[in-house]
């Protein structure tokens, strides 16, 4: 009986196989041909796109802005993320209910919405800034509106529920005993949080890392909305050329590009990962 | 580990109950002020859909004075969006479980090899930044077009088969973390005691599993209908899902009907969640998380 599951794969894996094959392989070729203007190619293959690209500080920059704010925002999210993960993982009330279900809707809601409410309380007329002017924090208004600091919340934004979601379902890995055994011995919170969560977690967190990371790395409506248009990320690039400027094979080449950073910085992760693991540095 | 001959000396009471308590209050506050940030966009959005006051040229938050007119004003162009959207949303969440199911099964209980090998590329769609899969659909769409005459560009199908590329990995990481959980001698009990292959399929594991298909199919609804990064590319002007609609609405009119349908769209989020909570329950949903 057990052949025939083989064949229920069979569907499913050559759709999604020319799904996969299909989109990839036509747009990794069209970024092999020049833009002409107003939406010609040119007729002979070249990699003038990739030498054009890498050869411009501007394009070079927007790769390595990308990779920071995402990285930053990455970072930001687990900073912000875990606590409320523990909390939650390790409420046995009722509440943990009520919490979960803010973060679950917060991930259900498009991060177009949530831009709009950040616009509205960051903007420089809004809400915050009125309120830290009428304190005396301010003595004139501060707005996150159209630089990267604006971008990072935004990708914050866009990140955090999920990202929640997932490094709960880490900490309810870790039995609770494990802390219980460690407190008893007499280690302290922090001591029991360096030498107990931390290690068991890391692994669940890395990978969580790199999801949250690739989330960031595609996603250009903060980048796009709350940059007002002076922080150019590479999927904002992106969006302009093919959208804007009709430029097809500019706009695959750097969706090549992106994509290709983002398959490196994941693979070295999982070896440096595999690493640690081999230095016993992380338990998994 | 070297055993302790004496115990680490005990802090007094009072110096424990300071430390514990300070480290709560830390912890609270940490927590609370994640909350806030995590939910103040949207409870702004909600209230100042309501502000009477509200001018174009500013949003007043909180309201001054309470209305729903802006609920009356929202444009038809977005109920448009919003209904394709939904639409959309649901055939992906359908189309996705009926690929990821199938998938999921054949990798966990067949007996091929490498099969981590087939789960990396049933995953390999998460891993492609959404932006790159938005523009790569739509050059595959220009090829094919310019190839057989049949632009998929800003068609319905053309939407569904790029949302579909991306939802169909949460279908299959969520069926096939619960099918790992599965114990197999259900199966093998129904079995023996005469039922058939496909009662048993029907009976027992198509149950068991439901709860994967549950949380992946809201996965891949929720993918579809807030995706912006795909919809931006696969869309036209006339033929718009409801996220860029309101992204072409920041940049044109930033008008306070559009926190009005904003609104709605929260509102409709929590009602799902509501129902979600009722039917299967929220921990099912967050626990079969691929």
């Amino acid at each position: 009986m057990n052949t025939r599951w083989d064949y229920l794969l069979i569907p499913s894996f050559v759709i999604s196989f020319l799904l996969l094959a299909a989109s990839q392989i036509t747009f990794l070729q069209g970024s092999l041909y020049t833009d002409l203007g107003l939406g010609r190619l040119a007729t002979s293959a070249s990699a003038a796109n990739y030498a054009t690209l890498l050869n411009d500080e501007f394009y070079v920059n927007a790769l390595l802005l990308t990779i920071r704010v995402s990285a930053i925002a990455t970072a930001c999210t687990l900073l912000m993320g875990f606590p409320v993960a523990y909390v939650i993982a390790r409420m046995r009330s009722r509440w943990a209910m009520l919490m979960l279900a803010g973060v679950v809707v917060s991930s259900f809601v498009t991060i177009v919405i949530k831009v709009y409410g950040i616009i509205v309380i960051f903007s420089a007329d809004g809400g915050l800034n009125k309120l830290m002017m009428a304190l005396g924090l301010l003595d004139r208004p501060y707005t996150i509106i159209g630089n990267q600091t604006g971008v990072v919340i935004g990708l914050m934004q866009f990140t955090m529920g999920f990202g929640v979601l997932l490094l709960y379902s880490v900490v309810r890995t870790i039995p609770v005993s494990l802390e219980e055994a460690a407190t008893v011995h007499g280690a302290s919170r922090i001591r029991v949080f360096w030498r107990v969560i931390l290690p068991l977690s890391l692994p669940g967190v890395i990978v969580g890392a790199l999801m949250i990371f690739n989330m960031c790395m595609g996603a250009f409506t903060s980048a796009a909305l709350l940059g007002g248009g002076r922080v150019f990320t590479l999927p904002v690039l992106i969006q302009r050329a093919v959208i804007i400027e009709t430029k097809y094979g500019m706009g695959a080449a750097l969706a090549a590009v992106l994509l290709v950073s983002v398959i490196l910085i994941n693979l070295i992760s999982v070896f440096l990962l595999k690493r640690l693991r081999a230095a016993r540095l992380v338990i998994a | 580990m070297t055993t302790n001959t004496t115990l680490p000396a005990t802090p007094t009471r009072r110096a424990l109950w300071r430390r514990v308590r300070l480290g709560a209050v830390a912890k609270y506050a940490w927590v609370t002020w994640a909350y806030l940030f995590l939910l103040a966009p949207m409870a702004v959005v909600l209230g100042s859909s309501l502000d009477g006051t509200t001018a174009y040229s500013g949003v007043v938050f909180p309201p001054q004075e309470l209305t729903l007119k802006w609920y009356r004003q929202i444009p038809a162009s977005h109920y448009e969006a919003l209904g394709l959207s939904l639409a959309l949303g649901l055939s992906v969440a359908l189309g996705a479980c009926l690929l990821g199911i199938p998938a999921a099964l054949g990798v966990v209980r067949g007996r091929l090899p490498g099969k981590s090998l087939f789960l990396a590329f049933f995953r390999a769609p998460m891993q492609i930044p959404a932006v790159v899969s938005g523009v790569a659909f739509l050059q595959l769409y220009y090829v094919f077009g310019d190839a057989t005459g049949l632009f998929l560009n800003a068609t319905f199908v053309g939407l569904y088969l790029g949302h579909l590329f991306v939802a169909t990995p949460y279908v299959i990481g969520t069926v096939v973390s619960v099918l790992q959980r599965f114990n197999l001698r259900l199966e093998e009990a129904a079995l023996s005691m005469g039922a058939s292959r496909w009662s048993t399929f029907r009976r027992v594991t198509l149950p068991t599993i439901m709860p994967g298909v549950h949380a992946g199919a809201l996965y891949a609804f929720m993918v579809s209908f807030s995706d912006v990064p795909i919809a931006m590319f696969l869309t036209a002007p006339g033929f718009l899902t409801y996220p860029v609609e309101l992204f072409f609405g920041i940049e044109t009119d930033f008008n306070p009907s559009v926190l009005a349908s904003a609104s709605l769209v929260i509102l409709f989020s929590l009602g799902l969640l509501l129902l979600v909570q009722r039917v299967i329950g929220l921990d099912a949903v967050v626990h079969s998380r691929g």
